[in-house]
């Protein structure tokens, strides 16, 4: 058996040939043109109607879907928390104070994500009551939206100091909640950092305590509620200076609202967030 | 006499002594053939860890490890996933290694209970005192007394011998016995008179005899070696799964290769390119399959063994249904292996007689007087009996002491006449002569059962022309009329007719002895034969054979159908070959050979046109002389073949001769001698019942009722399972794009990726399996037996249509229903389609934890993975229902369902059943488990890839009408798998 199924190589390479193109039957890869032709017409056919069909389940599955909110929300019971600027690389922050090309990259994302706080960017939003919900009709088509005011940051609103603090070795933090429609905190949320060891940096809250705002919620939407901008608080490290160059961790935490997760075991993001600075002089 | 010249033999010779045997056997090793070389387990169980995909999977398992240690040391968090994903391929590997070994080892241990025999005794004369000794303790020099029934310890050479009679036939095929003395003979060990051999058997009398060789040694034990040296062949099923395997495992590194490059050209690292690689090979092999088609063979298997096909090697079962030849002993699996009256002659005029199995009455013309005298002759001429003690026992199944013919007359009789040996008493015998070879005659003088009839009634039987020349009369009508030479002609024509059907025939007479010469005290002498012995009357003919089984004649016309040709292979004379062949239907009832268009032309035989002869028969002397080229040309012009009085040996160039003409060969075999061509053919079925062990142990199948019947109804299930085990692949197939799809558009759209290698295992070895294996379990389509056998190379397991369809059109619409289940659950979460495009590198970022969805809302890194395993378990379940569609269709490849019917399979619905709590389980009960990615599902996502199942279906069902409306069309040619 084995004797006869090992052929030269020269025969294998001439059935190779003539798999390829058989110029007798005129068959190209074991079809003639008219089989490749019928073939290829079956297949577009089949394809296209099949590709027909899948954009109309597509449509219908979408025409099912309402604009303004998504079907289900159970995914993100409770929000995470996300600081600004983000390093490229994992959440470790590292800046020379005098040089400031080191920390220009961190300044910038500030600038460009405050800008979205600016007063010209507010006309439209109301001054809302501080301290409660701000529910909204819901025949209103568009949502209105709480003014946030970038003076609230204090040192870290870039007003005054247009390098957040960096240049001075007090490098300002965005902490932000994620935006989740229809999320409604209780309590008194607040941020709280805390570094991993005491006396290694002081820190500084805008607003005062590290308060969330409950007239900011709760949130429309992107569609309905266009100009929302989500509250923000501004963290400000000063790094006592001797314990410079050491990296430190922050761990940040959103506290005093019962509705509001922030210990999962999975998810080291729900509710709080941890990154490290490292600052060299 | 015999005694003392025995006591005698014994002080001779006191045989070895203990030392000496002791020495020898040291020197010789055991009396016991050594068993043919058997792979080593544990090679056979490595092989079974590199076979099939396991090389691929070993390849992902490895990368796996790569890509762990590369991510280790980047310092990656999900690192680990790999180092679980590679040790769960390891084990995939592993488990279905020690799965596919396990059913291997569970079949060949069927057979190690049939090598096992109980350990054979020999009567040896050592240190000058008889002792038992285990066979295997015989040495040569030995000296060894054997008699009736025992079975031959070694090679023996007779020194003394009374009346010994042996069996030859596991070593020549012959099954006459032969009997045996001290005489040298012939110088052919084979021939001579004064050698027995081992594993034959003694049928009666005593012999001693003086061990020559021994174990390997021996004749037996040389043409066993002879067996193993004919090489091992892969199975047609083995040579078709490599080719699968080929096939697919070509797919898997081709468009895993492809895509390799095409991530790395799109800028993807070369270790998210390796995982990719991981991702694509996982889904593209059919990790479950070689372990359902293992048992899906050995379901088979047990379904054959129920019908006496026991298989040796599961891999057989398929190899028996692609059978396209037969050569099948004639005695014992064509015919009944017992001699049975067949034709009578009586009155100038020829009856048949019932040669069936179960016959109770004959119904010929019994009305005759000839008939009661003949029927006197052929119950009193006749020493065979019943043994005692089996009243309620029909009387074919009765145990009779007494030779082949004699037992055959005593059952005829018994069934006519009834209570034969009542009959013998009321007729009182008052002298015999036995047969014996120069009167060829049997004859006995009785008193008769009427008390007014005072004379002796002499009946003998014997070879018809003795017969004939002993008789002046003839029985007419019961008339005693003169045997003129008109009559004697009539005789001479019906004895040749009968002689030419194959059959033995025997002539019977009578004579009445007058009362007056032979009184009542007459001293009948049967030395000096005091009584007359010729002008008998002459009463009739009896003719018997060996009849086929019953069943055989709808068997073969079975296999013709099938497109199977049965090719006879006997010991037997031509004149008989012929004569059962005609009756089984194996030479048609229209078929001529080259001899019989010469006798009708009237011309010499070399002037017949050989192609006009469908039939030939061949006699061994013929074979002999034969060139291949010439035995092909037999082989190819004729298509009913019979080869008659040939040896074992010439078996194997018959079995060569097919293979030649690229033929799935079976032959069936019982004796050692058959063992070389039962392991050059592709199947080798031995004979349950008169095999023998070295047969056994050659064969891939055991017939186990001895019956050519059960093997047609072998080759029955043999095609059904290659049909099945197309439907099975076809099913495993399919499901691999629906699989393979989601890492390419995960690739080239950066989605985030819609199905994990872990899910995937899950449904290769979880939710399919079952219904993989219920394929198995469908009936046949239509009457598989009435299309011709497979051809090797061009009918194959896995075909371009075959792979093209399931790939390519079926595969296509379950991999767009899952996407459509995989879009739905993302966009109902806030994740629009537009938004997922290009999405995977931000996705997939542990330290994007605010990517905002379609709706403004923004997502940690853990809320989207867990969203993806929402989507894995959207997807896994769209395809586990779509694969139920994909069960539903594949139970038929031709018919529709409706022809089919829904519920006549119900395996199929337990596999659906399966599939589905399988599927229920993972998603609800290990939901909550993190490794295995599941989650609780939303119950209408199990439903959104409904649409697409039923296209399924509908589309297949089209595909069918089309292919039955429309044979031979385009369509059928592309569309039938």
């Amino acid at each position: 058996m084995s004797k006869e199924e090992k052929k030269p190589f020269s025969q294998t390479m001439a059935e190779w040939r003539q798999f390829v193109y058989n110029p007798r039957s005129g068959e190209f890869l074991g079809r003639t043109a008219k089989s490749w032709g019928l073939i290829l017409l079956f297949y577009l056919v089949f394809y296209g109607f099949l590709a027909a069909l899948f954009t109309f389940t597509m449509w219908v599955m979408l025409q099912t879907l309402s604009g303004d909110i998504p079907k289900y929300r159970d995914r993100i019971r409770s929000p995470g928390l996300m600081i600004s600027p983000k390093p490229v690389t994992a959440l470790e922050f590292y800046f020379n104070k005098s040089d400031s090309q080191s920390y220009a990259e961190y300044v910038s994302t500030l600038k460009q994500f405050l800008k979205s706080y600016d007063d010209s960017k507010q006309s439209k939003n109301i001054a809302c009551t501080a301290g409660k919900l701000f529910e909204q009709n819901e025949d209103r088509a568009i949502k209105q939206a709480c003014q946030f005011n970038r003076t609230k940051l204090g040192s870290c609103s870039g007003v005054e100091d247009d390098t957040f603090g960096y240049a001075k070795g007090t490098p300002c933090v965005l902490v932000k909640m994620n935006r989740i429609i229809g999320l409604k905190p209780e309590g008194e949320p607040h941020i709280e950092c805390l570094p991993k060891e005491e006396g290694k940096v002081q820190i500084t809250y805008f607003p005062d305590g590290g308060m969330i705002d409950l007239m900011y919620f709760p949130y429309y939407g992107k569609k309905l509620h266009a100009d929302y901008l989500q509250p923000l608080v501004a963290v400000q490290l000063a790094i006592i200076s001797n314990r410079t160059k050491e990296e430190v961790t922050i761990e940040c935490k959103i506290m005093g609202s019962p509705n509001l997760k922030n210990e999962d075991d999975r998810d080291k993001f729900l509710g709080r967030i941890s990154f490290k600075i490292q600052m060299s002089e | 006499t015999s005694q003392s010249k025995q006591m005698g033999l014994q002080e001779v010779i006191p045989g070895l002594t203990s030392a000496r045997a002791a020495e020898i056997l040291a020197r010789d090793g055991p009396n016991a053939l050594t068993p043919p070389k058997s792979t080593p387990e544990i090679i056979k169980f490595l092989k079974q860890m590199v076979g099939g995909f396991s090389i691929l999977l070993w390849v992902g398992a490895l990368l796996c490890w790569i890509a762990f240690g590369i991510q280790v040391a980047q310092g990656v968090a999900s690192a680990f996933d790999n180092l679980y994903l590679g040790v769960v391929l390891a084990l995939v590997v592993i488990l279905t290694g020690i799965f596919a070994y396990y059913q291997e080892a569970k079949s060949t241990n069927i057979m190690a209970s049939f090598s096992k025999m109980i350990p054979q005794q020999a009567l040896v004369i050592r240190d000058g005192e008889k002792r038992e000794v285990s066979a295997e303790q015989l040495v040569v020099g030995d000296m060894v007394e054997i008699k009736g029934g025992d079975r031959i310890p070694a090679d023996i050479r007779l020194i003394f011998a009374q009346g010994c009679k042996v069996d030859n036939s596991s070593l020549t095929g012959e099954s006459e016995p032969q009997s045996r003395s001290c005489d040298f003979t012939h110088e052919n060990p084979l021939e001579t008179k004064n050698i027995a051999f081992y594993s034959t058997t003694c049928l009666e009398g005593t012999a001693t005899g003086m061990v020559i060789n021994t174990g390997d040694q021996t004749i037996i034990g040389r043409i066993a070696s002879l067996a193993s040296g004919v090489g091992n062949e892969k199975t047609p099923i083995a040579i078709e799964i490599e080719h699968f395997v080929h096939i697919v495992a070509g797919v898997a590194v081709s468009i895993g290769v492809l895509f390799f490059i095409i991530a790395v050209s799109m800028k993807y690292k070369v270790l998210d390119s390796i995982i990719f690689l991981i991702g694509i090979i996982v889904a593209n092999v059919p990790e479950g399959l070689l372990a359902t088609v293992t048992v899906s063979l050995s379901l088979t298997a047990k379904r054959m063994a129920k019908k006496n096909c026991l298989v040796k090697n599961l891999e057989a079962v398929e190899t028996l249904g692609s059978t396209s030849i037969i050569c099948s002993d004639k005695t014992g699996t064509l015919t009944q292996n017992r001699m049975t009256v067949a034709h009578l002659w009586f009155d100038d005029q020829i009856y048949s007689a019932d040669t069936s199995e179960e016959q109770t009455t004959q119904s010929f013309d019994q009305s005759s007087q000839s008939w009661a005298a003949l029927s006197k002759v052929v119950t009193l001429c006749n020493r065979a009996e019943f043994k005692p003690g089996q009243e309620n026992v029909p009387i074919m199944k009765r145990v009779v002491v007494g030779d082949a013919s004699e037992t055959a007359l005593l059952k005829f009789a018994e069934v006519i006449l009834g209570d034969v040996m009542g009959i013998r008493k009321r007729n009182r015998k008052l002298a015999e002569i036995p047969f014996n070879s120069t009167n060829k005659f049997q004859l006995s003088i009785h008193e008769t059962e009427d008390p007014n009839d005072k004379r002796f009634l002499m009946v003998m039987k014997g070879a018809p022309e003795r017969i004939l020349e002993r008789c002046s009369t003839i029985m007419i009508n019961g008339e005693e009329q003169p045997l003129d030479r008109e009559r004697a002609e009539a005789f001479q024509t019906a004895y040749m007719e009968l002689g030419g059907l194959g059959e033995r025939v025997l002539g019977f007479c009578h004579l009445y002895l007058p009362e007056d010469e032979f009184p009542d005290t007459y001293p009948f002498d049967t030395d000096s034969m005091n009584f007359p012995t010729s002008n008998l009357c002459f009463v009739g003919l009896l003719s018997m054979i060996d009849p086929p089984r019953s069943t055989v004649p709808d068997a073969v016309s079975k296999c013709r159908s099938a497109g199977i040709k049965v090719i006879m292979v006997t010991g037997d004379h031509p004149i008989t070959a012929k004569a059962i062949a005609k009756s089984v239907g194996i030479i048609s009832a229209n078929s001529e050979t080259v001899e019989d268009i010469a006798k009708r032309l009237n011309v010499p035989v070399e002037q017949v046109n050989k192609e006009d002869a469908r039939a030939a028969v061949i006699n061994g002397m013929e074979l002999k002389d034969m060139t291949t080229e010439q035995l092909d040309e037999i082989l190819i012009n004729h298509s009913e073949i019979v080869f008659a009085r040939t040896s074992p040996q010439q078996k194997l160039i018959i079995v060569e001769g097919c293979q030649r003409q690229d033929a799935v060969v079976a032959v069936t075999g019982d004796g050692v001698n058959d063992s070389p061509a039962l392991k050059k053919a592709d199947i080798g079925i031995a004979m349950g019942i008169a095999g023998s062990d070295a047969a056994k142990n050659a064969a891939d199948m055991i017939l186990l009722d001895d019956n050519f019947a059960s093997i047609v109804t072998g080759v029955e299930e043999g095609r059904l399972i290659f049909d099945n085990l197309k439907k099975t692949i076809a099913y495993t197939l399919t499901k691999n794009i629906a699989e393979l799809c989601p890492f390419l558009i995960y690739i080239i759209a950066s989605v985030p990726l819609p199905i994990g290698t872990i899910t995937i295992l899950f449904i290769d070895l979880g939710t399919d399996i079952i219904p993989s294996v219920a394929l198995a379990y469908e009936k046949a389509e239509s009457d598989i037996m009435n299309r011709r056998p497979r051809h090797k190379k061009k009918d194959r397991l896995v075909n371009e249509q075959l792979a093209v369809y399931s790939y390519l059109q079926i595969g296509i619409i379950q991999s767009i229903g899952a996407f459509l289940a995989y879009f739905t659950v993302y966009a109902e979460q806030g994740w629009l389609p537009n938004t997922l495009l290009g999405l995977r590198v931000n996705w997939e970022d542990d330290y994007y934890n605010d990517i905002e969805d379609s709706y403004g809302q923004e997502w940690t890194r853990y809320q989207r993975t867990y969203l993806q395993w929402t989507g894995y378990t959207a997807f896994f379940v769209s395809i586990t229902i779509q694969q139920v569609a994909d069960l539903i269709i594949r139970k038929t490849r031709r018919n529709s369902i409706f022809q089919q019917g829904l519920l006549r399979n119900k395996v199929i619905w337990v596999g659906i059943v399966s599939q589905i709590a399988i599927a229920l389980i993972l998603s609800y009960g290990l939901g909550s488990v993190t490794a295995l990615n599941f989650t609780p599902l939303r119950v209408q996502y199990w439903f959104v890839a409904m649409p697409y199942a039923i296209l399924i279906w509908v589309y297949d069902e089209i595909r069918k009408l089309f292919i039955r409306q429309y044979p031979g069309s385009w369509w059928d040619k592309n569309m039938y798998y």
